[in-house]
């Protein structure tokens, strides 16, 4: 497949910040130039509420699904200076678990004020005719528990707030 | 049988998804005419649109439209059909249908009702297959009181004798659900709460039973065949040790490595169970086949199994064709008794792979989402049963299967370089599938080598690597597409809308295999 070069499109030169979206997001500065590896498939998502941000990608290689967030690195990093300058402050001491697939809430195993451990069980949810245990991902206290036994959960949905 | 040779004249697919349009498929090729149910999220997929007629039995939630036995028999009462075809799953195996339809005067394509209160429930197969003299999985042969916590000790007691690790099996069940791996007593009373639940909420029976894990075992099963005046036959068997979570993920047919003796033994062993419980139509006798070779009756799955078609590839027999005639009173034809002679030295190599809406990164776990665009394969020797198409929602209301891709060629070498081919074919986007588990095995040294147990997936796969080196490539491609000036739709898509949801063109500009798409906000990202 023919390179493509950035020239005459407008983009600035030099590298790109991408964001590969995962577990644990990947983050790379990409100089792109040599063309395009074969057998993979990549679609432009629209912007985030129409706004200027980073161009946002769907990408499939060897099957494996990835949404890709690309900007020009420079930019990036000027972003990431007026993020630390305006004092934002990461609300790190608290975990937001929320619902990984739709379904409905089987067993609510925890209550507020419980002390759990890494891994410990703390709801299960029925989806797709299986029933998945929803796990603690580090030890903490539970501080609220959005969902009953019973209720029907969305994707995204808060379920747990361990502090 | 009618005058015209058409085993009927209508037919009601108590079915969805892509075994509704299989089903449907073939009552087209047979000249009969089609009537499909759907519930209110199926309303316009493609098994609705393929059939003669559709009916509306319900909502999305299948304990109120696909499990609705009324419901069912309503719908063929007031279409006229003669017969109903229940699929696999749902209603399958629900004596509750078959006895429906005997009352309304329907013919239901499958065994007896009597049959399918001897097959479905495990625990009674079991003892079935016991009395006939086929080895069975040690275990329990009467279901655990699960609603009595005074009974946990017994329980315990019991499976100590078994020996642990045993499974925990929903005597009603199949597909893996209502299913549990205990390596300690004390997980045990949990374990059988869980699976009790799941089986409750899958099957509406919450009966389960104990059974011993055999170690390295392959997981191999022979499709049946018995017509309604006591023919039985089998037509080869099928590895499908290549599970997750006790569900199967890729299926061939035949066994690897066995020779003729074993496969006749085998089949033998089926063709006795099936004759204990005076099987009709068409059914599949699971067996775990232990390192040393010893053979174990597992079960036997009074239906059509999801990967009948590899069967249908090596023996040349259309399974559904034949599941018809046989409901309509016909013997078994001389061509079905042709292939069962020739079942013990095949001459073909068939392999399936189930392309799933779940993440094999993440454990298979299932992940909802809406297809952006959908390219399956084709080509000599690749079969696509699906029913997704570009803009589907896959919702969490039924099971996550999406597609069976299915390749045939003259040995397992070359079904493999084809099945390579195809998955190269195969474009999906929108959703996560387990086509990276595919590609992966295909190569992969053990599969290759014909080295399969059930635990071929735990032993074996390890998705950190393959898919970090794929992100890495990820993100090359969505740098090099940013900065070739890669265009976002010009029309914007408004949300509620389908017709152009994910439906994307090759790019203006005649960059192949580049594609320029606008769809909705996708759903099924990782939640932040």
């Amino acid at each position: 497949m023919a390179a493509l070069s950035a020239n005459g499109t407008g983009r600035p030169a030099g590298p790109a910040r991408v964001v590969v979206d995962g577990p644990e997001p990947l983050v790379l500065d990409v100089t792109p130039g040599e063309g395009l590896p074969a057998g993979a498939t990549v679609i432009r998502l629209p912007e985030r509420h129409g706004s200027p941000g980073p161009a946002r990608f769907e990408v499939v290689v060897d099957g494996w699904r990835f949404e890709a967030t690309v900007e020009s690195a420079a930019r990036a990093e000027l972003r990431e200076r007026a993020a630390r300058l305006g004092g934002s402050r990461m609300a790190a001491a608290r975990q937001v678990i929320r619902a990984q697939i739709p379904g409905r809430v089987v067993t609510v195993a925890i209550a507020v004020g419980e002390a759990v451990q890494a891994g410990q069980r703390l709801l299960s949810i029925e989806a797709m005719k299986m029933e998945n245990a929803v796990l603690a991902p580090r030890a903490g206290t539970i501080e609220r528990v959005g969902v009953l036994a019973g209720q029907t959960i969305e994707l995204g949905d808060e379920l747990v707030v361990i502090a | 049988m009618r005058k015209d040779g058409r085993p009927f004249r209508r037919i009601l697919i108590a079915n969805r998804g892509e075994i509704a349009l299989r089903l449907i498929r073939a009552c087209r090729e047979m000249g009969i005419e089609s009537v499909a149910v759907f519930s209110d999220v199926d309303a316009g997929m493609r098994h609705v649109r393929a059939a003669d007629q559709a009916v509306r039995i319900g909502p999305a939630p299948a304990a109120e439209s696909y499990l609705v036995v009324e419901r069912i028999v309503e719908a063929a009462l007031s279409t006229g059909a003669e017969a109903i075809h229940p699929g696999y799953g749902f209603l399958s195996e629900r004596p509750a249908l078959a006895e429906a339809c005997v009352a309304a005067g329907i013919v239901f394509i499958g065994p007896e009702p009597a049959t399918l209160h001897g097959l479905g429930d495990k625990l009674n197969a079991r003892r079935a297959a016991s009395a006939v003299g086929v080895p069975v999985v040690p275990g329990t042969l009467e279901p655990a009181p699960v609603d009595r916590p005074d009974a946990a000790a017994s329980i315990v007691a019991e499976a100590e004798r078994i020996g642990f690790p045993v499974l925990v099996k929903a005597a009603a069940g199949g597909g893996g659900r209502g299913m549990r791996l205990v390596e300690r007593a004390a997980d045990l009373p949990a374990a059988l709460v869980a699976a009790s639940h799941e089986a409750e909420a899958a099957f509406g029976d919450g009966s389960v039973y104990l059974e011993r894990r055999i170690d390295r075992a392959r997981h191999v099963e022979v499709q049946l065949l018995g017509d309604a005046h006591g023919a039985v036959v089998a037509l080869g068997e099928r590895d499908c040790s290549v599970q997750r979570r006790h569900q199967k993920l890729v299926e061939e047919a035949p066994a690897p490595g066995f020779d003729e003796a074993r496969r006749r033994e085998l089949h033998a062993l089926g063709v006795s169970v099936a004759r204990a419980v005076g099987l009709r139509n068409a059914a599949t006798a699971e067996f775990l086949v232990a390192p040393d070779g010893a053979a174990w009756f597992l079960e036997v799955n009074a239906r059509l199994q999801v990967e009948h078609g590899v069967t249908e590839l090596v023996s040349g027999l259309d399974l559904v064709h034949e599941q018809l005639r046989i409901a309509a009173g016909e013997p078994l034809r001389d061509r079905v008794l042709a292939a069962a002679e020739a079942a013990a030295t095949p001459d073909r190599h068939a392999i399936e792979v189930r392309l799933s809406a779940e993440d094999p990164a993440r454990g298979f776990a299932p992940v909802p989402g809406t297809v952006g665009r959908w390219r399956p394969p084709g080509g000599p020797g690749v079969r696509m049963d699906d029913w997704i198409e570009d803009g589907t929602r896959v919702g969490g209301d039924y099971d996550p299967l999406l597609a069976k891709l299915l390749v045939v060629a003259e040995d397992r070498d070359m079904a493999l370089a084809r099945l390579a081919r195809a998955l190269d074919e195969l474009v999906v986007t929108g959703i996560q599938t387990t086509v990276p588990f595919d590609r992966w095995l295909v190569d992969e040294p053990h599969f290759r080598a014909g080295d399969l147990s059930t635990d071929f997936v735990p032993d074996h796969w390890d998705p950190a690597p393959v898919r970090t080196e794929a992100a890495h490539r990820a993100a090359r491609l969505a740098a090099e597409a940013w900065a070739a000036g890669l265009a976002a739709p010009s029309r914007p898509t408004l949300a509620g809308t389908s017709p152009a949801v994910g439906v994307p063109a090759d790019d203006a500009d005649g960059r192949s295999g580049w594609l320029a798409s606008g769809r909705r906000e996708v759903v099924d990202r990782w939640p932040r």
